[in-house]
C-alpha cells in the first residue's frame, strides 16, 4: 500500500463556526495506481491531498505513506520523505520567481540526499516535459503551459515514488492539457503512483480509478 | 614662527614624538597645515628648504589641519630664533629684534584636579610683570565640557533611534515574510526544513543590514569629511582624526553592529516564517 487514510478529519475554525473540509476519510491507494480525485470547488479536494503529502496537519486520523505515519515524524523527517518521495503538481504557478528552469527543477535535489541534482539531469527532465530549449529562462518568462511543465519536471527530479497533482491543468489550453495527460500516463505506466485533483470528469476518465468528494466527504470509489 | 624648547615643550612636542624620529634640529622647522598660503605657496613638503630673516630651514614635517592657529604656524627651536635674529643683521632686510633670552610666552601645564584661575593668580602673584591669559586650550575646555554634559542626551536620542531602526526592520521583514508566504511554504513542499527557513530569513536579514552599514559608513565618513572644515572653524577648536586602529575598530564594531541589529530585528519574523505550515502558507499566499 502505497497511501493510507484512516478515519482522517480536517477541521478549520471560521467567522465562529467549524468547517470540516475533509471529514473521516479512509482510503487506500496501491503503488502504481493513477487515482483521480473529483468534486466541486470547496468539496476538500485539495486539503485530501495536502494531507496525503504532509502538507497540513489533519485534526484526527492517521496518514501512511509506504508503511510510514507521517505524522508522527518530526519535522527534519518530514521534510525529507516530501522531498525523496513525493512530487507536487500545483494548481498555479509554483515555480520560485528568482530561479531559472534548470534552478526550479533542481531545486528539491538540493534538500534530499544523492547526486540528482545536476544540471545534464534537470536539462533532461525538461526535454522528457518538453521544455528543453526554455532552460535558462525565469518563470516570468514562460508561459502558463511552459511553467506548468518546469514543475512537473521539478516534480521528478527525486525520482518519487508518488506525484499528488492539484488541477495540474487548470487554465490551460486544450492541447496542452492532453499532452500533460499523456506525461502522467506515461509516469503512471512507469510505476509513479499519481493522485490528481481535478474538478474535471473528461480528465479524470484518464485515471484509473475515481473518488468523489462531496462537502468533505469520499462519495464513492469506482474503477474506470 | 613659533619658537619651542623641544625638551620641555608640550603643544607639538607629542607630535614629534609621534612622527619625528629626532627631536627638532636648530635648522629645522614643522609647518601647520596652512603655513604654506603665508610662504607664498601652493603647498609644502618635507625637505622643502625655507628662508627665514635669510636663515634656511628645511621642512621635516606637516601637521595635520587643527582648525586653530596653529595651523598657520611654523615650529622652531628658540636657538634657532635667537641665531636667526642675530644673524638678520647681514642677512636680512631689516633686523629680528629679539635678544639671548627673549621669551614671548611660557607655556604652563597644569595638573587637571587644579583650579586653573588659582594657579594663574598665584603666577601672577609671584612672578611680577607677568600676565597670565586665557588661552584658546581654556575655551576649548569649556566647550568640551558642554559636550560632556550633551553626551547623556546623545546618546539617549541614539538609544532611540536604534530601537525604532530595530521595529522598523522587524516590520520590513514582517512584510516580506508576508509576501512570499507562498513561496516559503513552496521551499518547503520541495523539502525544505523549519530551520532552513529560519536561516534563509536570518541571513537576508544580515545581508541587507550589512550592505546598509556599509552604504552607511561610506555615506558618514563623506560628511564628516566634507564637513570637518566647516565644523572646525565655526567652533574654533582643534578638530583632529582619532588614530588609525581607532577608526577601524570604529568601522568594525559599526559593522557588527548593524548585523546584530538585523539580527534582532529579524528574529520574529523568521521564527514566524519557520512556523508556516505549507499548505496554508501557499493558499494564503495566492
Amino acid at each position: 500500500m502505497m497511501i493510507e487514510l484512516q478515519e482522517t478529519a480536517k477541521t478549520y475554525e471560521s467567522g465562529g463556526g467549524r468547517i470540516k473540509a475533509v471529514d473521516n476519510v479512509s482510503l487506500k491507494v496501491d503503488d502504481g495506481e493513477f487515482v483521480a480525485v473529483v468534486g466541486h470547488s470547496g468539496s476538500g479536494k485539495t486539503t485530501l491531498v495536502s494531507i496525503m503529502g504532509g502538507l497540513t496537519r489533519p485534526t484526527s486520523g492517521r496518514v501512511l505513506v509506504a508503511g510510514t505515519d507521517i505524522w508522527t515524524l518530526d519535522n527534519e523527517h518530514l521534510a525529507r520523505l516530501r522531498s525523496e518521495q513525493i512530487g507536487f503538481c500545483f494548481q498555479f504557478s509554483s515555480l520560485i520567481p528568482t530561479l531559472d528552469s534548470v534552478d526550479n527543477v533542481r531545486l528539491p535535489a538540493s534538500f534530499a540526499s544523492g547526486e540528482r541534482g545536476s544540471p545534464a539531469r534537470a536539462l533532461e527532465l525538461l526535454e522528457t516535459v518538453g521544455v528543453k530549449d526554455k532552460a535558462r529562462a525565469f518563470p516570468a518568462e514562460l508561459s502558463g503551459g511552459q511553467q506548468r511543465r518546469v514543475a512537473i519536471a521539478r516534480a521528478l527530479v527525486n525520482e518519487p515514488r508518488i506525484i499528488l497533482a492539484d488541477e495540474p491543468t487548470g487554465d490551460l489550453d486544450e492541447v496542452t492539457e492532453s499532452e500533460i495527460m499523456d506525461l502522467f500516463q506515461r509516469l503512471n505506466k512507469q510505476g509513479v503512483t499519481i493522485v490528481m485533483v481535478t474538478h474535471s470528469q473528461n480528465l479524470a476518465t484518464k485515471a484509473g480509478r475515481i473518488l468523489t468528494m462531496n462537502a468533505g466527504a469520499l462519495e464513492a470509489g469506482a474503477a474506470v | 614662527m613659533v619658537g619651542i624648547n623641544p625638551k620641555t615643550d608640550f603643544t607639538v612636542g607629542p607630535w614629534l614624538k609621534q612622527n619625528l624620529n629626532h627631536t627638532l634640529g636648530d635648522n629645522e622647522i614643522i609647518l601647520g597645515a596652512n603655513a604654506h598660503i603665508f610662504l607664498g605657496k601652493s603647498e609644502s613638503h618635507p625637505g622643502d628648504v625655507e628662508y627665514f630673516y635669510g636663515k634656511p630651514f628645511t621642512v621635516v614635517g606637516i601637521l595635520d589641519p587643527t582648525g586653530i592657529g596653529l595651523d598657520d604656524s611654523g615650529f622652531v627651536t628658540l636657538s634657532s630664533v635667537y641665531d636667526m635674529a642675530k644673524g638678520s643683521e647681514k642677512t636680512a632686510i631689516r633686523k629680528l629684534e629679539v635678544n639671548q633670552g627673549d621669551i614671548s610666552a611660557l607655556m604652563v601645564g597644569v595638573d587637571p584636579n587644579a583650579s586653573r584661575a588659582e594657579v594663574a593668580k598665584n603666577i601672577e602673584v609671584l612672578v611680577p610683570g607677568v600676565a597670565v591669559v586665557s588661552s584658546k586650550e581654556l575655551m576649548s575646555s569649556s566647550i568640551s565640557r558642554q559636550l560632556e554634559s550633551l553626551t547623556p542626551g546623545i546618546l539617549l536620542i541614539g538609544i532611540g533611534f536604534w530601537v525604532i531602526s530595530v521595529l522598523l526592520i522587524g516590520a520590513l521583514f514582517s512584510m516580506i515574510v508576508n509576501e512570499r508566504r507562498r513561496e516559503l511554504g513552496l521551499l518547503q513542499a520541495v523539502g525544505a526544513t523549519r530551520k532552513f527557513i529560519f536561516r534563509l530569513v536570518m541571513l537576508e536579514a544580515m545581508e541587507l543590514t550589512a550592505i546598509g552599514g556599509i552604504v552607511g559608513l561610506a555615506l558618514g565618513s563623506l560628511v564628516i569629511l566634507l564637513l570637518k572644515g566647516p565644523i572646525a572653524s565655526s567652533m574654533g577648536i582643534a578638530y583632529l582624526w582619532p588614530g588609525a586602529w581607532f577608526i577601524v575598530l570604529f568601522a568594525v564594531g559599526y559593522l557588527v553592529m548593524a548585523v546584530v541589529t538585523g539580527i534582532i530585528a529579524a528574529l520574529y519574523p523568521a521564527i514566524v516564517a519557520s512556523r508556516l505550515e505549507p499548505y496554508q502558507a501557499i493558499r494564503t499566499g495566492e
